[in-house]
């Protein structure tokens, strides 16, 4: 039985939780004015300033506070892998409980479908194709994530519902007449929070890494401070031997990354299920 | 029999999938896309210049007629001229995808062999040291954003701060010696963002395999290591390894030519549509995507017949 291991998640998933929740922490301080962002960029110094006490990563091209950037970019990706991770799931879930509800039915066969043509494009270039036609910006972005990343989630959930249903106490509700709906709710999302735990930890990991990307390629954020902007800046700044904006951004990334993996981890190890989910799926 | 009618239900689902990627390219390029009129005309078109242009793109026709010529160029493989530099769409892509395949498939190869190799090793050493160094390697690497790789690949071997050992962009080719000067920084870059999630995914295939009884037989009458790594689990696991490897291949292509030819400045296919997704190119886009969509499904109806080739139990189910 998937049982919420977070009691006992091991030394790498506390690790990993308290990566997440100094990161949520700092995320929260800059998305209330807590932390002064404005005022910690714009340092009024030279540009090109080597690290010293001041600025731990030295300053950009506009003389702004490499670190400080890092530390918005950090509630950027917060931003985007919680909007990407949240919309993710929730389409996931419900249709992965609608497909597994009735496995072999045209509502089924039609969500496999779409699925199936949703994997098919690659990613990149549906998030091109959906730029082109939105003309670009945020929304494009976002819209792009959301509609190929949940198939993931879907995919698990019908698999676990299909299994769920055929349960004593699942049939038995079903015999009594509750409404599919509230079985649903009641005792197949319940069952599948395990999963979705994970499903959520990896989402925001893709979230936060396809950002970069995107940005990197012109076709996800266009302003504001965002790791990915900072990368696709240094992508510049390093072949003049300035290395402040990698360093932070990467740096930065790769702990928060390594937490939410690590968490993602710690959740599926005490699974004896994993290693067969994976070759099945 | 039985196998026949599974490959015709598997071709039916092959060609649903085929109807629904085309339809979804053609919604969001041609049907929803920015209209091209204006772009391909004049300064002060006279109306009939208008309909003219129109009626070549065929603007002027329903929406399902558009949608079967749209299917019409995917099956002729003629789209026509890129918007931006007149060079016809098939030319472009017989020019760029030979730099494309030659650029990604020893990176591909390789992050394949080596994750099968390490995860097979954890495997046998299940709960090691070795293991969970390969592992906590795995979940690294897993964290390392592509664009970090490659900048930091080449900062370290394409600059003078680190080995200065290869060229930091471009790619002139003419003999193995420059491939091989060329292709070594993208080729480690796409070993690294890939070797993570390889092994973890062999290893769990590799662990499936080696905990089932007739290992344990094969360990009790005193079979060798590499007997029972490469002619057991190997060959059991194959069905799985099989699916992983066929259905990463578009994926890793696209994103990895994509990402790496933009970066490194390779005239690859990559390069071919990051231009065009940049410039609203919308005949070169409208190629790539579509294409690369129906290659992945062909791909998936030929590991559904290679399924029955490396493993006879597939088609007897």
């Amino acid at each position: 039985m998937a049982t919420l291991r977070l009691e006992r998640p091991g030394p790498g998933g506390r690790a990993g939780l308290v990566i997440i929740m100094a990161f949520a922490l700092v995320a929260l301080a800059v998305s209330t004015g807590l932390y002064p962002a404005d005022a910690a960029v714009a340092t009024g110094s030279g540009q090109w300033e080597p690290a010293s006490g001041r600025h731990w990563f030295g300053t950009n091209r506009l003389g702004q506070d490499i670190f400080a950037r890092a530390i918005v970019g950090a509630a950027t990706a917060f931003k985007v892998g919680m909007t990407v991770t949240l919309l993710s799931l929730l389409l996931g879930a419900f249709f992965g409980v609608v497909a597994g509800w009735r496995p072999g039915g045209w509502l089924d066969a039609l969500v496999v479908w779409l699925m199936g043509v949703l994997d098919a494009i690659p990613f990149y270039l549906f998030a091109a194709a959906l730029a082109f036609a939105l003309g670009g910006g945020e929304a494009a972005m976002y819209t792009a994530m959301v509609l190929t990343f949940w198939t993931a989630t879907a995919r698990l959930v019908r698999a676990e519902v299909m299994r769920l249903r055929q349960l004593d106490y699942v049939a038995s509700a079903r015999a009594i007449g509750v409404a599919g709906p509230l079985i649903a709710v009641r005792h197949l999302l319940p069952n599948c929070r395990h999963l979705l735990l994970v499903q959520a930890a990896l989402t925001f990991v893709a979230a936060i890494k396809t950002e970069v990307i995107l940005s990197f390629l012109g076709i996800g954020m266009r302003d504001g401070v965002s790791w990915g902007l900072m990368l696709s800046e240094s992508t510049q700044d390093v072949l003049a031997g300035h290395f402040g904006n990698f360093l932070a951004a990467s740096a930065l990334m790769f702990v928060l990354l390594l937490g939410f993996n690590l968490l993602a981890d710690a959740l599926q190890q005490p699974n004896p299920d994993s290693a067969k989910a994976m070759v099945g799926a | 029999m039985n196998g026949a009618r599974s490959l015709a239900r598997a071709t039916a689902h092959a060609l649903a999938l085929l109807l629904g990627v085309t339809l979804v390219s053609f919604l969001l390029m041609v049907h929803f896309g920015p209209d091209r009129t204006w772009g391909l005309l004049g300064k002060n078109p006279s109306q009939a210049q208008i309909d003219e242009v129109r009626a070549d793109l065929g603007y002027d026709q329903p929406l399902p007629a558009q949608y079967v010529r749209f299917l019409g160029e995917l099956v002729t493989l003629d789209f026509g001229l890129s918007d931006k530099t007149g060079e016809s769409v098939r030319q472009l892509m017989a020019r760029t995808l030979p730099v494309t395949l030659a650029l990604v498939l020893p990176g591909f190869t390789l992050g394949n062999v080596l994750g099968v190799l390490l995860g097979m090793l954890a495997a046998w050493r299940r709960d090691s040291v070795l293991d969970r160094l390969i592992l906590g390697g795995s979940v690294a690497g897993m964290s390392l954003s592509f664009l970090v790789i490659i900048i930091a690949l080449q900062i370290l071997l394409c600059t003078p701060w680190g080995l200065d050992l290869f060229p930091a962009r471009g790619w002139r080719v003419d003999s193995l010696g420059s491939y091989l000067w060329y292709v070594t920084v993208p080729t480690l870059s796409l070993v690294a963002v890939t070797l993570g999630y390889n092994t973890r995914f062999f290893r769990a295939v590799a662990v499936g395999e080696l905990g089932r009884d007739h290992i344990r037989t094969a360990r009790a009458y005193g079979a060798s290591t590499g007997a029972i790594l490469f002619r057991h689990v190997l060959r059991n696991g194959a069905v799985a390894m099989l699916t992983r490897v066929l259905f990463s291949l578009p994926l890793v292509v696209v994103s990895g030519s994509l990402l790496l030819e933009t970066y490194f400045g390779i005239p690859g296919i990559g390069r071919a549509t990051f231009d065009a997704i940049t410039s609203g190119d919308q005949p070169v886009l409208k190629a790539v995507v579509s294409l690369t969509a129906v290659m992945f499904v062909l791909v998936q109806l030929f590991a559904d017949a290679s399924y029955r080739w490396v493993d006879p139990r597939v088609g007897r189910r």
